[in-house]
């Protein structure tokens, strides 16, 4: 008799399964990179090919939540292969990921990440915990990390998100490219450019005319803004603002509501008054 | 014994009317297309019987409780993996019906020494429009039923299920009649809740051949809700949303429900 085409066995329980172990069953996702086999320093050929790379993002709370941001350039070596990358990305109704490193990987991990939350919603029929979410994409990253000492796929995300529970307030998590996360308290920042914007968050919460978490939405906005210029002027894989081309960061705020995506033209506006 | 072709018809004869038996107490499901979505609803005490499948599919079931699961599993699983390697658009009720649950549930049933599933499905897909939506019930032996409409009929935005044939004949004439896609969401609670209480009334009569009086119907619905919960769902409409569906509590529903 043929296979049957679902896997119907009587002993068949999805309950056990996270979705990138039901992937991987199916041959649908990369088994996680053994990180010894095939690492030999000095194997990579830096000069004949390069992966394409994400960089700066950078996320703080404000008072209206937490406001993620990041510049639109994907670069390979000294290359910039796009202007309009998007590197904020909405995982679900309160979290986002943004991306700093190879987007290929990067967006392949959102892709799991979005999935693997709905997956679990709709099989053990109630909403992921805040920490569970947060340890699955630690997990993609510990997965991937083979890769990474192989030097392609590196990635490092920040993910920003709204918890209900214990008690409703937004989370902010920072991630190094092994999978360890950080909580931050204020602000996060990952990618080569965010020396410079954590330096100008450092100050603004401190010195600034008020903390961080006090500003308003516009306030936020231009500090986001003026943060990605200044790494994008001495970090040439920043894009920061391209005020020619009129192409302008991408901004998306969680708040209890959900989450909101700026519009360009709001940006623009701010950006005029405030930043140019 | 079942080497005999005879003796095989007999054996399959004998396990339809068990399951048959079997599922004749299962309490009715609605589905219900209008402008706003599709509603799902059915009362009960105990177990939830309504389920999200994925983003534009819902599931209503009797039978067994671990065969629906396993069932309800397999689903969201194919769902999911087709929905992640291609697109959510690509993910579509009448393949995951057809091709994927339909032959699986005949071949269990069919193979007279394994046990056959114990469970019967209504799924509802929604569409574009209210004339997209598409639901189907799919049964124990993998029959499926689109619509409660054959080719030459037309489209009915809505489907039952339910314990009986009767009760889910007597359910689809009651909606014909009342139901209708213009209709708001509180008309579609209302008709929802009437016609669970069409399905469930004949249900416990037994050999009901004719719809009951209207309000013989209105007085079995209160004195249904008196002692169970409403438990429904709805597939939104909305296209600014990737994921339709949410659940309704019983709290939601009971205003509507009390006139």
């Amino acid at each position: 008799m043929e296979p049957s085409p679902v896997a119907l066995d009587q002993n068949f329980s999805g309950a056990v399964d996270d979705f990138p172990a039901l992937l991987r069953r199916k041959g649908l996702l990369a088994p996680a990179a053994s990180i010894t086999a095939t690492h030999q320093p000095g194997n990579v050929h830096q000069t004949s090919w390069q992966p394409t790379e994400a960089t700066t993002i950078l996320a703080f709370k404000f008072s209206g939540g937490v406001l993620v941001a990041g510049d639109r350039r994907a670069t390979a070596g000294n290359t910039v292969v796009y202007d309009r990358a998007d590197k904020v990305l909405e995982i679900d109704r309160h979290s986002i990921m943004a991306i700093a490193g190879v987007p290929a990987t990067a967006w392949e991990m959102a892709r799991v990440l979005e999935h693997s939350f709905q997956y679990f919603r709709r099989t053990q029929l109630q909403e992921m915990s805040v920490d569970g979410k947060v340890r699955a994409l630690s997990k993609l990253l510990r997965d991937n990390f083979g890769f990474a000492m192989q030097g392609v796929g590196v990635v490092v995300p920040i993910f920003a998100t709204y918890d209900s529970y214990p008690k409703p307030e937004a989370r902010l998590y920072f991630y190094d490219a092994m999978g360890a996360q950080f909580e931050a308290a204020d602000y996060a920042a990952t990618g080569s450019g965010s020396p410079a914007v954590r330096g100008i968050l450092y100050y603004e919460n401190n010195w600034g005319a008020k903390p961080l978490q006090k500003l308003h939405e516009d306030e936020a906005i231009s500090i986001a803004l003026r943060a990605l210029d200044t790494a994008a002027e001495s970090d040439t894989s920043t894009g920061g603002v391209d005020r020619g081309g009129k192409i302008y960061p991408l901004i998306k705020i969680v708040s209890r509501e959900g989450i909101t995506t700026l519009p360009e033209q709001k940006i623009a506006t701010v950006f005029k008054e405030k930043v140019a | 014994m079942i080497e005999e072709p005879y003796r095989w018809v007999e054996a399959i004869a004998n396990r339809r009317e068990y399951i048959e038996a079997q599922l004749a107490l299962g309490s009715p499901i609605a589905a219900l297309g209008f402008r706003g979505g599709i509603v799902l609803l059915t009362l009960g005490k105990t177990r939830q019987k309504i389920f999200e499948i994925y983003d534009r599919i819902a599931m209503g079931a009797i039978g067994h409780p671990g065969d629906i699961e396993r069932l309800r599993l397999a689903a969201i699983e194919l769902a999911s993996t087709e929905g992640f390697t291609r697109s959510a658009v690509d993910v579509s009720l009448r393949r995951l019906a057809h091709y994927s649950l339909s032959p699986a549930m005949k071949s269990a049933f069919e193979q007279v020494y394994g046990a056959p599933y114990l469970a019967r499905m209504l799924f509802a897909e929604v569409g574009e429009r209210p004339e997209e939506d598409l639901f189907l019930r799919v049964e124990y032996d993998g029959e499926i039923a689109t619509n409660g409409a054959t080719l030459g009929q037309a489209r009915q935005d809505f489907a039952v299920l339910s314990g009986t044939r009767q009760s889910r004949e007597l359910m689809e004439s009651f909606l014909k009649t009342e139901h209708s896609p213009d209709a708001s969401f509180d008309a579609v609670v209302k008709s929802a809740l009437d016609a669970w209480s069409v399905g469930h009334m004949t249900l416990q009569i037994g050999d009901a051949k004719e719809l009951p009086e209207r309000a013989a119907v209105a007085k079995y619905r209160q004195e249904q809700l008196a002692e169970s919960g409403i438990e429904a769902g709805i597939l939104e409409r909305d296209r600014s949303k990737a994921i339709r569906y949410r659940s309704l509590s019983d709290k939601e529903l009971r205003a509507f429900a009390n006139d």
